[in-house]
């Protein structure tokens, strides 16, 4: 082998934050993909991060991820279990989970079972804990999913992280990128998703409404302008579980009358005009 | 999401002006109704558009004698089974 070879190999080894490859069991691909290590630099980002769903994006939807497996791939499809149907969900919940071996897919398949479905507490408990830990995180969104204009730009480099600034540093790469700061970013998991067999999947249709109803009408804001930099949200991604946001995406104006109708009867009678406007960037409620 | 409406006439009775329900059905290519990711094909769209207003008007006769009323109006968010979150709540005093 030539030296400039072993170069780049010794130069791979050093980056494994993002090593694409086939992994064989849930240690290895969510060590490939841990973040622990950003907190001690990103210390602010991480605790955002951690409190938002984006880091819980297995866990918190469970429950209908359990359903496709044993309903719907094991009832509706009647077929085996494998790593193309699990991404039919998880493409968006847990897109590490394509660097999977097809036996760690069909694992991960069963935790998920256990995890909703086992008569032991602690049985649940542990295969929720291990699910826990494949989610939506920093290497996703600032590595993997830097794809929008791929064929163009090419493919995520391995190691390198993507952000709005690139600002140097010597513990990664990073590169500059436009595309982390659209809408049609977000727009590649809020919205709806067709597998390379073409059997949609309609989990979120948000950025369909976005696009058509609210750029359709005259809106110009991005998704990361109302979710992360306005009030300063950062990486908590606040959402429908927030009143905070709900109440600053929901206008509400009441106009009410008392008057006595049918004369002679003079019946006492309420009218009562309300105007709910809606602020948000796409429809309200999703879902 | 819900808005709901209600009176409380001075005898304190309370009297339901109405409700409406804003949401989005899921259906299959049969017109069925679904909540599987997998089985939902296309969407009803029954929501609240963006960058719009949207108008309810109600109107309602109350007992007779009534002097007073509050009118109650409520605005609540259900981003799960378990969750519900309150919006808004607005109350207005009529008199006849
Ligand atoms: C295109 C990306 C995408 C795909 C594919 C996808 N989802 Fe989702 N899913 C999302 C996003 C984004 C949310 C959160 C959106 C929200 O809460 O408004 C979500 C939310 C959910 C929730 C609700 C969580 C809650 O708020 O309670 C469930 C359950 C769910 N997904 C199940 C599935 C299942 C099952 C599949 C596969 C059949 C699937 N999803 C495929 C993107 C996707
Ligand atoms: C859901 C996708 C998503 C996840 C997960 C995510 N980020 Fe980000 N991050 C973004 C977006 C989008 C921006 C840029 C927003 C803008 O245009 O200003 C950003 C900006 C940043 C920035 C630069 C601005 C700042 O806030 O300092 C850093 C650094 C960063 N992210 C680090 C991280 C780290 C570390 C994690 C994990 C703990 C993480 N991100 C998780 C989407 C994500
Ligand atoms: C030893 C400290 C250190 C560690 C560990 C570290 N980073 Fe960074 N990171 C930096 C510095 C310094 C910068 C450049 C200045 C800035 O933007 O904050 C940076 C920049 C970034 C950016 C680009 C932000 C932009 O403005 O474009 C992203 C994304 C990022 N880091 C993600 C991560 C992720 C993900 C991890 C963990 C896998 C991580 N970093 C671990 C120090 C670190
Ligand atoms: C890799 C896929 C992915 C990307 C990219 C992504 N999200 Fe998400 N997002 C999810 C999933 C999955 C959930 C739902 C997690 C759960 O509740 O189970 C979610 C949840 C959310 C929520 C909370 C939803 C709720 O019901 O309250 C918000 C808000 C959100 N995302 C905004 C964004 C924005 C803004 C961007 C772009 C900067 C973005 N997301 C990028 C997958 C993604
Ligand atoms: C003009 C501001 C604004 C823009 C632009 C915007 N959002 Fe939102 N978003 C909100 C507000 C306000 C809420 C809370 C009300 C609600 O739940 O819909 C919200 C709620 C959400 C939710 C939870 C929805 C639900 O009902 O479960 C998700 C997910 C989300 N936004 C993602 C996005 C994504 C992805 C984009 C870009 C494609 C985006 N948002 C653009 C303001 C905005």
């Amino acid at each position: 082998m030539k030296p400039f070879r072993w170069i780049c190999v010794v130069f791979l080894l050093a980056l494994p934050l993002t090593a694409q490859g086939e992994y064989k069991t849930l240690d290895e691909l969510t060590k490939a993909y841990s973040v622990d290590k950003c907190k001690s630099c990103h210390g602010t980002v991480h605790k955002e991060w951690e409190a938002s769903y984006h880091s819980q994006s297995v866990v918190h939807s469970l429950g209908g991820i359990r359903n496709f497996i044993v309903v719907g791939v094991g009832k509706e499809y009647d077929e085996p279990m494998s790593k193309e149907h699990l991404l039919r969900c998880m493409g968006c919940h847990a897109p590490q989970i394509k660097d999977a071996s097809e036996s760690l897919a069909k694992e991960i398949a069963s935790l998920i079972i256990t995890a909703k479905d086992a008569k032991s507490r602690s049985k649940k408990n542990a295969a929720k804990k291990k699910l826990a830990k494949l989610n939506v995180n920093c290497i996703i969104c600032h590595n993997t999913m830097i794809k929008v204009a791929k064929n163009v730009r090419g493919d995520p480099r391995p190691g390198v992280f993507y952000g709005p600034k690139g600002g140097k540093s010597s513990a990664h790469k990073t590169e500059k990128t436009t595309e982390i700061s659209r809408s049609v970013f977000c727009g590649q998991c809020h919205g709806i998703y067709t597998p390379p067999d073409g059997d949609t999947i309609g989990c979120n249709t948000l950025y369909g409404s976005y696009q058509d109803a609210y750029r359709g009408n005259g809106g110009t804001e991005t998704c990361q302008a109302c979710h992360m930099g306005k009030k300063k949200r950062g990486h908590t991604f606040p959402g429908a579980y927030q009143v905070g946001i709900v109440k600053e995406g929901i206008g509400l104006d009441v106009q009410a009358m008392g008057i006595k109708l049918h004369p002679g009867k003079w019946i006492p009678t309420a009218i009562v005009d309300i105007g709910l406007t809606n602020k948000a960037g796409h429809r309200i409620p999703d879902g | 999401m819900v808005l709901e409406v209600t009176a409380k006439t001075n005898k304190g009775k309370v009297i339901a002006m109405g409700r409406k329900e804003y949401w989005e059905i899921g259906l299959d290519l049969d017109g069925e109704h679904r909540m599987g990711a997998w089985q939902i094909k296309e969407i009803l769209d029954l929501t609240l558009p963006p960058r719009k207003t949207t108008t309810e008007r109600f109107i309602t006769e109350l007992p007779k004698g009534t002097k007073s009323a509050e009118v109650e109006v409520k605005v609540t968010y259900k981003p799960a089974k378990t969750v519900t979150l309150n919006v808004h709540r607005i109350v207005k005093k009529l008199t006849f």
